[in-house]
């Protein structure tokens, strides 16, 4: 799915990419610029994040002539007397005006890098209203945001992936160049697609997917082959003729034949007898009391 | 400067990796044995070095800088080095007196919703003036370049974690990306807090904040399995962003050891009380 969306989002759709610390998501997000401007569209970036020069450094080799870079890096507060662009300029009105002031036949793309950013100056309803407005408003085509995930609390992300109509969550995977991408795609018809998959970004921007990412996806064990543990041993497990003879005559200690037991039981002369005379109390009985032992 | 963190890094005094945002951090440790690496590495370097030292006194960073063989009195006599004593200014603002020069730096500490704008243009003319002033005698120092201790001291003091993410922001702007310098933060945790525990404000979220805007994380931590006396930590290096080939991430762990002079790192399990 991710190539799909690659291809280009919806008219009046926003994208929200999230990432964490643990990955960064601006590479992901370069790779759409790039989709984008070979697309021949117009793309509009909204820069609170990264200075102009380290977001095309990423994008060398693409056609930048179409990039329209809105530096909101250099002083997003107004802190200096002539700021460029501040976070409480993230309106309508003003994103309107700054998207049409380089005139261009086809609506164009905005991207913004990054939501969180605005997100910490700006309450989050006034944020998700900006966005619903812009999407409908018609000045841009369709919208792509950066989001940093943990930096929010996870309401304030769960409001803003509601207005969005995909959402690509990237984590890291287990090999150092490739990540996982969960992707939910929400249709005008009202209907959810949601995937995972591995994919890998290449030094031209493109996105190669490895594969389909599935929890379940075990190899089939194939049967090992019984193997025989007597083989191969350093010492002889196995038993000639006459050794099996001679363990099959031992007699085992404490199993008793007849005879043993006869034996036992009525003592060989020499040995002390126990004369018993019972007292008038006692109550003898002749039978033998261990006549019912099965030994 | 540890020789060993040097190659770790890849980095001499003559030739390092400009526009970097290194961020180091602890959990339940103390990383501020790393302050002292870059700060003599820096001035080593002959960069023009501004120190924010909020936390201990300018003869605390002298005297270990002196072990290390860089004098801080000197580079501060050069014009090299610019120091500002948090804990000395902060008595200028809260006990206010006639004759005070003071700059305006810590004025947040009178009104901390304010936010950190003054210890900003402070930082901002500290590192613009490099060879502004009236050149006869005055010496051509190398890229700037900003050495916070620390952070984290600023959210105790009353500074919401927005307002520190927006000081550190503007410090990368003016640093890194226009003058091509470095910029060096220290910022501290305490406990396990990895969750979100729906705590806007708080080092959780600075720190993760801190994390997304930098370029190179060291993260001090102690190790898993408890106190040991020749292995007094692990230090994992993450780098986040990699210039020419390829952009993942690439992390490495490595064990230290401080000592009197300097402080070794090795591999871990390859502490030489073990070997």
């Amino acid at each position: 799915m991710l190539p799909e969306l690659l291809q280009g989002v919806d008219t009046g759709g926003l994208l929200v990419i999230q990432d964490s610390a643990s990955y960064s998501g601006r590479h992901l997000l370069q790779s759409f610029i790039n989709a984008a401007l070979n697309r021949e569209e117009a793309v509009h970036v909204l820069g609170f994040e990264v200075s102009e020069e380290e977001l095309k450094d990423g994008l060398r080799g693409s056609p930048v002539q179409r990039l329209h870079f809105h530096n909101a890096y250099t002083d997003p507060l107004g802190w200096t007397d002539h700021p460029a662009f501040t976070v409480h300029q993230f309106c309508l009105g003003e994103l309107t005006r700054l998207v049409k002031q380089t005139s261009h036949s086809k609506p164009a793309t905005l991207v913004i890098d990054s939501l969180s950013w605005i997100l910490r100056h700006v309450s989050t309803p006034d944020v998700c209203r900006t966005l619903q407005q812009l999407r409908k408003g018609g000045a841009v085509r369709s919208i792509i945001g950066l989001l940093h995930a943990d930096m929010h609390q996870r309401g304030t992300v769960g409001s803003v992936c509601h207005s969005a109509t995909s959402v690509i969550t990237v984590e890291p995977a287990m090999r150092g160049d490739e990540a996982v991408a969960k992707i939910t795609k929400r249709s005008k018809s009202g209907k959810v697609i949601q995937d995972e998959e591995i994919f890998r970004i290449k030094d031209d921007l493109t996105v190669v997917v490895q594969s389909k990412f599935s929890k379940g996806a075990k190899k089939a064990d194939s049967e090992e082959q019984e193997t025989d543990p007597t083989a191969n041993l350093t010492f002889n497990l196995r038993l000639s003729d006459t050794e099996r003879e001679a363990k099959q005559k031992l007699a085992l200690p404490f199993v008793f034949s007849k005879e043993k037991k006869t034996a036992l039981l009525h003592s060989g002369p020499g040995s002390g007898r126990i004369h018993y005379e019972p007292d008038a109390n006692d109550d003898y009985d002749q039978e033998d009391p261990d006549d019912d032992l099965d030994v | 400067m540890y020789t060993e963190l040097n190659s770790i890094l890849n980095t001499t005094p003559d030739s390092f990796t400009q526009g970097e945002f290194v961020l180091l951090s602890d959990r339940q440790s103390d990383a501020s044995f790393l302050i002292h690496h870059f700060l003599s590495l820096y001035l080593r370097a002959r960069c023009k070095v501004c120190f924010v030292g909020l936390v201990q006194s300018f003869n605390h960073y002298s005297a270990i800088s002196q072990r290390m063989g860089v004098s801080l009195t000197q580079a501060k006599e050069k014009g090299q080095l610019v120091f500002l004593e948090g804990q000395k200014e902060s008595l200028s603002v809260l006990i206010p007196q006639e004759n005070d020069t003071g700059s305006q730096a810590m004025d947040f500490l009178r009104d901390p919703s304010v936010g950190l704008k003054s210890l900003y243009e402070f930082v901002r003319s500290a590192v613009s003036s490099n060879g502004e002033e009236a050149g006869d005698g005055s010496e051509e120092w190398g890229p700037p370049v900003l050495l916070v201790d620390d952070l984290s001291v600023l959210l105790s003091l009353g500074v919401s974690a927005g307002a520190v993410l927006d000081f550190s922001h503007y410090c990368r702007a003016i640093v890194c990306s226009q003058l091509q310098g470095n910029v060096v933060m220290l910022v501290r945790c305490d406990g396990e807090g990895e969750e979100d525990e729906g705590d806007d404000e708080g080092s959780e979220r600075l720190m993760k904040g801190l994390t997304h805007q930098c370029s190179l994380t060291l993260h001090v931590q102690g190790l898993p399995t408890g106190y040991c006396r020749d292995i007094h930590g692990q230090v994992e290096v993450c780098w986040r962003r990699r210039q020419g080939d390829g952009q993942y991430t690439q992390k490495k762990l490595f064990q230290y050891k401080v000592h009197d002079k300097g402080a070794s790192f090795f591999a871990p399990g390859t502490s030489s009380a073990v070997l």
